[in-house]
C-alpha cells in the first residue's frame, strides 16, 4: 500500500508538487496524468525515494520512508523510462549485481521464470549493447521484479515499445496488481489508463486537480454528457494547455 | 572544392571559438580559463622565454658539463627513424579488416552523396588533415621549448614536425588505399595480416640476430643513461635495421638541423619522401567510401560516449567477461558493486593477473640485485617504483574511475536500491581501492626485495625492520587511497556541474583550468587530511622508539596514523552517504 499526504516538492523558488495526497491500495493502479511540466516525473521520484520531498509523509507498505528509507526502498521498485543498465554486465550479471543488493537468497530459481516469463532467457549472457530497446526494457523489468516488490512506480512504460510489447507490458502491469502489488504509473497515453488502470490522479502545475476511478473522474468533467471521451475529459480537466 | 572547405574549416573554428568565448560567463568556465591561462604563462610562456634568454646568453651549444660525451643528434635520429619504422610497420599489420579514410559522419552525409569525385574526396580529407598537423606542430615546438638543446630556430622546428606528420599523414592515406584495393581484388584480410606479421617477426629476427653478432662494446666507467641511450642507437644502427632506417632518418632531418644551412640542405630528402608518398595516394582510384562510413559511425559512437563521459580507453565496444569472483545473494550489498565495477574495468585487473605479478616480482627482482651491478639494478628498481608509487598515488584516483563518477548517471537506480548512503559510497569505491591498493602492494614488494642489498651498508635496515615496516606501509595503503578516492567522488556530489563539465572531453583553456583546479584541490585536501595522521604517528614513532626499539615503534605509530586515516574516512563516507541520499542530480544540473 502506498500512503501520500502533503507531498510537496519544490526546486529553489519553483514548486513542482504542491501539497499532494492519495492512497493506493493493494490491487490498485493508479494513473498519474497531466500535461508536460505538471510534476509527474517529480512525484514519481519523491515516492521512490530516489529525490528527499521538501514536505509532507510518504509510507511505502506501512513503512515511513523519511523514517526508514532502506526499509522502504525493499518494498518498492522503481521503473524509469528509459532503460538505465550497466554496459559491462550481462542479463545474467544484472540480476546476480540486484540480488545482492536485494539480498534475494536462490535468485538464480527466482529469476529463471521472470526471464522467461519475459523472453530473455536466451540472452542471460549478452550485454546491454547486443540487445533491442525492448530486451533492455525487459531487463530492467526483470531486475526489478526480481525481490518480488510489493510496490511498484513506473514511469512512461510504454516509451520505445513495439505494439507486442505493449501489450505484454500491460499484461505484465495488471499480472503484478492481480498479484497483490500497488502500482502507480505515470503515462501521457491515456488508451493505457484505459486499459490498465483502477484509478486515475490528474496533476496540472504540481497541484492535483482530481482524483478517483475512471468512472468517478468521467462523471466529475462529463457534467451530464454521454459518450465523452477520455481525451475530452482529460482536456476539461486540464483545461486543454500547460498553464 | 578548397574554397567549401576552407569555409567549413574556418566556420566551424569561429564557431567553436565563439561558443568558448560565450561560456565564459559561467563561473566554472571564467574561473578555469583563468587557471589555465595561468599555467600556460607559467608552464609554456616563461620558460619558452627563460630557455630563449638562456640560450643567447652561452656562447654556443650547451654549458660545459652538460654536453653530452656523445652525437645527441645521431641518436636521436635513429629512435626517431625506429619510432617511424614502428608506426609504418603497425599500419601495415593492425588493421583486421578493411580501414577507412578518416571522415566524420557529417562529412560522410554530405560529402559523399554529393558530385565529388573520389580523387577529390581524398584531396578533400588530405587538405582537412592539414590544418591539425600544423596546429600539433606548433604546439610541439611550444611544448618543447622550442627544442633549443637541438640549435636550430623554431622555425626549422616547427616546419620539421610539420614534414614529419604530415608525411606520416600520407603514408597513413596510403596504406589503408592500397589495403582496401588488396581486399577489393580478393585478398583474404587474416592471411595478409598474418603474412605481413610473419614478415615483421622475420625482420626483427635477422635484425636481432645482426645486432648480437657485432655489437658495439658497452660504456665504460662513470656513464649515464644518454650513453646507455647512444650504445642502444648504435647496436641498431648496424646490418639490416640500418637500411630499414633510412627513410625515417631522412624524413627526421629537417627537424634534427641544428642551424638553417644544414636544414635546406636536408629538407631535400625529405620533401622528395613526401612528394613520393603524394603521388603514391593521389594516384590510387580505390574504392574507400563502406570501410570510411564504417569508421565514421564507430568515431561516432565513441565520440558520443567521450561527450557522456561513459568512455573508456581501449574499449570501444563491451564484452562479456568472466566474473572477477563469485557473488551469491547473500552478504554485503558493498561487495556487489566492487563485483559490478570490476566487470566493467579492464581484464587485467584480476586476482590470477595481480598473483601472477607478485610472483613474477618475487623472481625478477632478487635476479637483478644479485647480478654483477646489483647496486646500479637496486638503486633503478627503488627509484622507478617510487617515482611509479608517487604518481599512482597522487593522479591515480583521477584515473581510476570506476566508482561513482561513472555510475552517476545511474544515481537514479541506486538511490532506489535499499541501502544507507555511506554504503552505495563506499561499495562504489571499492573498485579503484582495489586496483590502487594493488599496483601500490606490488612496487611496495619490488622496493623490499630490492632494499636487499643496502643492508649490507645501513645497520638498521635488517630483515625484520624491513619486513616490519613493509606490512605497516602496506596496511595504511588502502585506507590512504579511501581517502584519496574519497576526494573526487566528493567533487563529483558536491560540484556536479563542474563534474559534469571535467568528464566530459571537451576542449579548451577553460576546460584545461578547470582539471587543473580539480587536481590541485585534491592535493590540498589530501595534504590536510595526512597532517594529523602523520604528525601523531611521526611523534608517536619518535617517543617510543628509545623504550619499545624501532620496529615496535614503527607498529605502534602506524596503529596510530591508521587509526587517525580510519577516522577520517568513515567521517568522509558518512558524510558523502548522507549527501548522497539527498543528491538529486536533475536539481544540481539545473541551468
Amino acid at each position: 500500500m502506498i500512503e501520500v499526504s502533503g507531498l510537496t516538492k519544490r526546486y529553489g523558488a519553483f514548486t513542482a508538487v504542491r501539497d499532494l495526497s492519495f492512497t493506493v491500495q493493494p490491487g490498485e493502479v493508479l494513473g498519474l496524468v497531466g500535461p508536460n511540466g505538471a510534476g509527474k516525473t517529480s512525484t514519481l521520484r519523491s515516492l521512490a525515494g530516489i529525490i528527499p520531498a521538501n514536505a509532507g509523509r510518504i509510507h511505502i507498505h506501512g513503512v515511513d520512508l523519511a523514517v526508514d528509507p532502506v526499509g522502504a526502498k525493499r518494498q518498492l521498485a522503481f521503473f524509469p523510462d528509459e532503460p538505465r543498465l550497466f554496459d559491462y554486465l550481462t542479463v545474467r550479471q544484472h540480476l546476480n549485481f540486484v540480488a545482492r543488493i536485494y539480498g534475494v537468497a536462490d535468485h538464480a530459481t527466482l529469476a529463471q521464470p521472470l526471464l522467461e516469463e519475459l523472453e530473455i532467457a536466451d540472452k542471460v549472457d549478452q550485454l546491454p549493447g547486443e540487445l533491442s530497446r525492448g530486451m533492455k526494457q525487459k531487463l530492467a523489468i526483470a531486475c526489478g521484479l526480481l525481490h518480488s516488490p510489493r510496490v511498484m512506480f513506473f514511469d512512461e512504460p510504454l516509451t520505445g515499445l513495439d505494439p507486442l510489447g505493449i501489450r505484454r507490458m500491460k499484461d505484465s502491469i495488471l499480472s503484478r496488481a492481480r498479484a497483490g502489488a500497488a502500482i502507480v504509473l505515470s503515462s501521457h497515453l491515456l488508451h493505457l489508463l484505459e486499459e490498465v488502470c483502477s484509478h486515475v490522479l490528474i496533476l496540472k502545475k504540481g497541484e492535483k486537480i482530481a482524483h478517483g476511478t475512471l468512472a468517478e473522474i468521467s462523471a466529475q468533467f462529463a457534467h451530464g454528457e454521454t459518450g465523452v471521451s477520455l481525451e475530452e475529459i482529460f482536456i476539461r480537466a486540464t483545461g486543454g494547455s500547460e498553464n | 572544392m578548397l574554397g567549401a572547405l576552407l569555409y567549413l574549416r574556418l566556420t566551424t573554428l569561429k564557431n567553436i571559438l565563439l561558443s568558448r568565448l560565450r561560456r565564459l560567463k559561467q563561473p566554472k568556465y571564467f574561473l578555469g580559463a583563468l587557471a589555465g591561462i595561468a599555467y600556460i604563462y607559467l608552464m609554456v610562456y616563461r620558460q619558452l622565454s627563460a630557455g630563449s634568454t638562456a640560450l643567447a646568453a652561452l656562447p654556443a651549444g650547451l654549458p660545459t658539463g652538460l654536453a653530452p660525451t656523445f652525437n645527441l643528434t645521431a641518436t636521436l635520429s635513429v629512435f626517431g627513424a625506429l619510432v617511424l619504422l614502428v608506426i609504418v610497420l603497425f599500419t601495415w599489420a593492425l588493421p583486421k579488416e578493411k580501414p577507412g579514410l578518416p571522415f566524420t559522419e557529417a562529412e560522410v552525409a554530405f560529402l559523399f552523396p554529393a558530385p565529388i569525385s573520389r580523387r577529390r574526396l581524398i584531396h578533400f580529407r588530405l587538405l582537412g588533415a592539414q590544418i591539425r598537423i600544423l596546429f600539433s606542430a606548433v604546439i610541439f615546438t611550444l611544448i618543447s621549448r622550442g627544442w633549443s638543446f637541438l640549435g636550430g630556430g623554431a622555425l626549422t622546428h616547427v616546419l620539421g614536425w610539420w614534414l614529419i606528420l604530415t608525411t606520416i599523414n600520407l603514408h597513413l592515406a596510403g596504406a589503408a588505399l592500397t589495403i582496401n584495393r588488396h581486399i577489393d581484388n580478393g585478398a583474404n584480410p587474416t592471411n595478409r595480416r598474418w603474412l605481413i606479421l610473419a614478415g615483421v617477426a622475420l625482420l626483427l629476427l635477422i635484425s636481432t640476430l645482426s645486432i648480437l653478432n657485432a655489437a658495439p662494446p658497452l660504456p665504460e666507467g662513470d656513464f649515464g643513461p644518454g650513453d646507455i641511450a647512444d650504445w642502444l642507437a648504435r647496436c641498431m644502427d648496424r646490418g639490416l635495421l640500418y637500411w630499414l632506417l633510412i627513410p625515417g632518418k631522412l624524413v627526421i632531418a629537417p627537424f634534427l638541423a641544428p642551424n638553417y644551412p644544414e636544414f635546406f640542405r636536408t629538407v631535400g630528402p625529405a620533401a622528395l619522401i613526401l612528394i613520393g608518398h603524394y603521388c603514391w595516394v593521389a594516384r590510387q582510384e580505390t574504392s574507400f567510401e563502406e570501410a570510411s562510413i564504417a569508421y565514421a559511425e564507430k568515431r561516432g559512437a565513441r565520440l558520443a560516449r567521450q561527450r557522456d563521459g561513459t568512455y573508456r580507453f581501449g574499449q570501444d565496444k563491451a564484452k562479456a567477461r568472466r566474473e572477477p569472483f563469485r557473488l551469491s545473494g547473500p552478504g554485503r550489498a558493498e561487495l556487489a558493486f566492487l563485483w559490478k565495477n570490476l566487470l566493467g574495468t579492464l581484464p587485467y585487473f584480476h586476482a590470477r593477473v595481480w598473483l601472477g605479478c607478485a610472483i613474477l616480482t618475487c623472481i625478477a627482482v632478487p635476479w637483478i640485485v644479485r647480478s654483477e651491478h646489483q647496486v646500479i639494478g637496486a638503486n633503478i628498481i627503488i627509484t622507478f617504483t617510487a617515482i611509479f608509487s608517487a604518481y599512482t598515488l597522487l593522479l591515480g584516483p583521477q584515473l581510476a574511475r570506476q566508482d561513482l563518477r561513472s555510475d552517476l548517471p545511474h544515481a537514479d537506480i541506486l538511490k532506489t536500491y535499499p541501502l544507507a548512503g555511506w554504503q552505495i559510497i563506499l561499495g562504489e569505491i571499492l573498485t579503484p581501492i582495489a586496483i590502487l591498493t594493488g599496483l601500490l602492494w606490488l612496487n611496495l614488494l619490488a622496493q623490499v626485495l630490492a632494499l636487499a642489498p643496502m643492508a649490507d651498508k645501513v645497520p638498521w635496515l635488517t630483515p625484520g625492520f624491513r619486513l616490519t615496516a613493509s606490512l605497516c606501509i602496506g596496511a595504511v595503503i588502502p585506507v590512504l587511497c579511501a581517502l584519496q578516492l574519497l576526494i573526487p567522488n566528493a567533487a563529483a556530489l558536491l560540484f556536479p556541474a563542474w563534474f559534469q563539465a571535467t568528464r566530459q572531453r571537451s576542449g579548451g583553456i577553460d576546460a584545461m583550468g578547470q582539471r587543473l583546479i580539480f587536481v590541485f584541490g585534491q592535493l590540498l585536501v589530501i595534504l590536510i587530511s595526512l597532517f594529523p595522521a602523520v604528525l601523531g604517528a611521526a611523534l608517536v614513532i619518535f617517543a617510543s622508539q628509545w623504550l619499545i626499539g624501532a620496529s615496535a615503534a614503527v607498529v605502534l605509530g602506524t596503529l596510530v596514523a591508521l587509526s587517525i586515516l580510519g577516522a577520517e574516512v568513515a567521517c568522509g563516507l558518512w558524510w558523502l552517504g548522507e549527501r548522497f541520499e539527498k543528491f538529486d542530480l536533475a536539481t544540481e544540473l539545473r541551468p
